[in-house]
């Protein structure tokens, strides 16, 4: 991503620089939203007079007042332009079609019965452009007996079967973090209006995109739902150990010296239980692993398939058990020496297919990601802020997303655009931004 | 054929779709590649799987599959990420086999794999070569830590890139080791799905310009990307992220809470979130609890969070002598986002994703009528299809082979003799 705000490099138009986006979306479609405008597109978020209620979302950055602190929301709408319309006064509701009008997509989450309540019907937003791309990112979708229900997005985590895989069996089902529902839902809702404008651009027809961020998710139920269409069985929670009864050594999470590390080092990939042993070897740990009968068994049978097969024989298994609690101690013993990074490098090195358990200050230092000079620093002025932002997704060589403007504060840019759109400042509402949000 | 995003009667595989005409070459395997493909498939692109039988995608091998069936071709694994594609079986790795691979390249106007940068090296199938042989092509490629950097070579499956991006540590409780989240989370929508919008991206600017170019996907840039509120949080204002198991910051309640067991589905547990005031009060009356929503400690939002632990007690202790599908039923009429915990044969069986014909039932040859999930976004005039089933490996080598390749009925011979085409 181009660091446009205070480099001199040229920046290459992004795909999509030819195109305007209104953006009268809850959370669930922010990241949406984001994502088009780091393509290059013009986004223009329209808010309530109060304001987005992500603006009020915790955490916060201090020293800034709200509704300008919310983090949630600085982060996912950043690259947009910020206009407040009151879409319960005709008189905005006007105006409002005459942005859309100007646009080529409208993203909006709201549900068919909001759509009525507040007058911003199909007929009238196709009479405003009849060309329009209108993707509607909603929990439900625009149809069925769910679709005017209540969504939240623990609630999408929930129904689209992938909370139930999440866990400990003695615990609840637990959330993804970082709201999965919003954010799969907005991905999609993406990839479905750049495929809309494909086709506009090749037809000069529109059309509407449609997103269930119930539907959104349910490809992330991994195998649970071919299980059950082929086996008639329902995957569960495990706490992580994917129901087998034996814990396979070097195969899972193990504590470090300062952490976790999560290895794979039983299957065909990588290299395997050698890797564990090379991984020894580099760092200098010793133990009885390369002696006999230890040696000999490893090269033979530390396989994650082999020893499935062969625990599911009762006689075999209880003399596995045995071998395999000496090997699991000590690759656990292994792991608690050292710390989760230079397991991670050392391990990767020798081909082992090891993942630090990286949490946010991991993150921010990675050798890996700022080598590749993924966050990108912009400057803020209207919150008096140098904020460092994670990258996009991608590195589009020939067309690179780029990150040009900090998230609006409320209202910022609405004289500007209604003057775009040849109406004066006077004719939409000033900000409340101490007034509750609806 | 079967629609999905469509009106019934409509399309039934004669409707235009948006990526009609467009080639693609696609060298995925496992999750987080194929299932993009299959999204650009099912957009209309002719998606041409090069695979071998020396060595096959491992979810052709994984289970589910029909018990003791050892076919490559019916595992539900693969079978569900791979819907609409053709497969042509090429060893690569041969001297003729890379020669007819390279033939495809200059064929495709898109080429994607997600093999680590050790294997693409192995089948000769680096950006070096690709845009060598096809100038003009959108090439993607998503190794687990993008293609340059210290760490470029470095692999993984989705359960090692889970620790790495962050989803271990940042889901479950603080109680608990960070055991993830039950499944290669990112592989399923976060990494195919960002990838298809690069592609789509990529071809738009292609169409305009002529001009095809490299997109460098990380998978690692990607999951961050798709989990970015708490690293962004940390390092603008230095927030050490706590591990909240069904928390948020800015919701309470908002959590899963059991109900009551009934013999037919034991483990039966309710979500429910109360984002605002007006919610909560609503949840105290579906609850048929009042005194809830004039109790001091719950009065706002600040209060209700300050009191959670307290809040959640109560709540669990209603919700333990509910049937759940009463109590979803009751919050849902008085407007409180609320749901079940499903589980797989549940979400099969939702009424609300059949009426919407979500997942779409496809005849296999080996593996039957099966179900697939349908696309995560709908378009209503291009219509987003699954109009076949995955490919048996190599269903479609002879009619590639003749087709695009240009070759004739002996030569097809002898490259299948000599484990070329295979």
């Amino acid at each position: 991503m181009h660091r446009t705000l205070q480099s001199a490099v040229p920046v290459m138009p992004g795909p999509l620089s030819d195109v305007r986006v209104v953006e009268a979306c809850g959370p669930i479609g922010h990241y949406a939203g984001r994502l088009l405008a780091d393509l290059g597109a013009d986004v223009i978020k329209v808010e309530p007079p109060a304001g987005d209620p992500a603006r009020r979302y915790a955490p916060f950055l201090p020293g800034v007042e709200a509704p300008e602190n919310g983090l949630q929301f600085i982060l996912l709408n950043a690259n947009k332009r910020g206009v407040v319309l009151d879409l319960e006064r005709a008189q905005e509701r006007a105006v409002f079609l005459r942005l859309v009008a100007s646009a080529d997509v409208l993203l909006d989450s709201w549900e068919p019965h909001e759509s009525a309540r507040i007058g911003v019907t199909e007929e009238a937003l196709l009479a405003a452009r009849p060309d329009l791309i209108r993707t509607s990112v909603t929990g439900w979708g625009l149809s069925g007996p769910y679709a005017d229900w209540a969504y939240a997005d623990i609630v999408a985590q929930a129904m689209s079967g992938v909370m139930t895989l999440a866990g400990f069996p003695d615990g609840p089902p637990e959330q993804i973090a970082d709201h999965q529902g919003h954010r799969t839902a907005s991905i999609n809702a993406t990839a479905g209006t750049v495929a809309a404008l494909l086709h506009r651009d090749a037809t000069g027809e529109g059309q509407r995109v449609e997103v269930s961020a119930q539907e959104a998710l349910s490809m992330a139920q991994e195998t649970a739902m071919m299980f059950a269409d082929i086996n008639g069985t329902n995957r569960e929670r495990t706490g992580g150990t994917g129901g087998l009864a034996v814990r396979i050594p070097g195969v899972g999470l193990y504590q470090t010296n300062d952490g976790w590390v999560y290895t794979l080092a039983a299957g065909t990939a990588g290299s395997g239980f050698q890797g564990v042993l090379a991984t020894m070897d580099v760092l200098g740990y010793e133990c009885d692993l390369r002696d006999e009968p230890w040696a000999g068994f490893i090269a033979e049978s530390m396989n994650r398939s082999l020893l499935l097969q062969a625990m599911a024989d009762p006689a075999e298994a209880a003399a596995l058990a045995a071998k395999l609690e000496h090997i699991g101690a000590t690759v656990a013993d292994f792991f608690l020496r050292y710390s989760k990074r230079e397991l991670y490098e050392v391990g990767q090195a020798q081909r082992l297919l090891i993942g630090m358990v990286s949490a946010p200050p991991d993150i921010s230092v990675s050798p890996q990601l700022n080598a590749r000079d993924w966050f990108v620093e912009i400057h803020d002025p209207g919150r008096g802020r140098l904020l460092r932002y994670p990258g996009p997704p991608w590195q589009l060589h020939g067309t690179p997303a780029t990150l040009r403007r900090p998230a609006p504060l409320l209202g910022e840019h609405t004289a500007e655009v209604l003057a775009e759109i040849g109406v004066g400042a006077g004719e939409a509402s000033a900000p409340t931004p101490h007034g509750s949000p609806r | 054929m079967t629609t999905n995003g469509s009106a019934p009667g409509q399309a039934n595989g004669a409707a235009r779709r948006a990526l009609d005409g467009v080639k693609v070459l696609d060298l995925t395997w496992f999750g987080a590649g194929p299932i993009g493909t299959r999204s650009i498939a099912n957009l209309g692109a002719r998606v041409i799987r090069v695979e071998t039988q020396r060595r096959p995608d491992g979810l052709r091998i994984a289970p589910p599959r029909p018990a003791g069936n050892a076919s490559l071709n019916v595992g539900g694994y693969f079978n569900n990420f791979n819907a609409e594609k053709q497969s042509i079986t090429i060893d690569l790795t041969t001297d003729r086999g890379h020669e007819l691979g390279l033939e495809l390249v200059r064929w495709a106007d898109v080429f994607m794999t997600n093999m680590t940068a050790r294997a693409v090296r192995q089948i000769g199938m680096t950006w070096d070569a690709v845009h060598a042989a096809n100038p003009a092509i959108v090439a993607l490629y998503q190794p687990m830590q993008g293609m340059t950097g210290p760490h470029a070579e470095y692999a993984g499956f989705g359960a090692v890139l889970s620790a790495v991006c962050g989803v271990n540590a940042l889901s479950g409780f603080e109680r608990n080791p960070p055991i993830g989240v039950g499944t290669n989370y990112p592989d399923y929508v976060v990494n195919p799905m960002h990838a298809v919008i690069a592609l789509l991206a990529a071809l738009r600017h292609r169409r305009r310009t002529g001009e095809g170019q490299l997109i460098d996907m990380s998978q690692l840039e990607s999951s961050v990307a798709a989990l970015s509120g708490p690293v962004f949080a940390w390092d603008n204002a230095r927030v050490d992220y706590r591990r909240e198991g069904n928390r948020v910051p800015y919701a309470a309640p908002h959590g899963a809470f059991r109900c009551a067991d009934t013999p037919a589905r034991p483990d039966r547990w309710l979500v429910l979130a109360c984002l605002d005031d007006a919610q909560w009060e609503h949840c105290a009356r579906a609850c048929a609890r009042p005194e809830w929503s004039s109790d001091p400690r719950f009065a706002t939002l600040a209060e209700r969070k300050r009191h959670e632990d307290a809040l959640e007690t109560l709540i669990a202790a209603w919700a333990a002598e509910q049937d759940g599908a009463e109590a979803l039923a009751r919050l849902q009429a008085a407007g409180v986002p609320a749901g079940l915990v499903l589980n797989a044969s549940e979400v099969l069986a939702d009424e609300h994703l059949r009426a919407r014909g979500y997942f779409v039932y496809l005849d296999h040859a080996e593996a039957g009528r099966r179900a697939y999930d349908g696309s995560g976004f709908r378009l209503s005039k291009t219509p987003v299809e699954l109009r076949r089933a995955a490919p048996l490996i190599g269903e479609h080598t002879w009619e590639i082979a003749t087709e695009v390749l240009g070759l004739s009925g002996d030569e097809i011979g002898m490259l299948i003799a000599e484990q070329v085409l295979y």
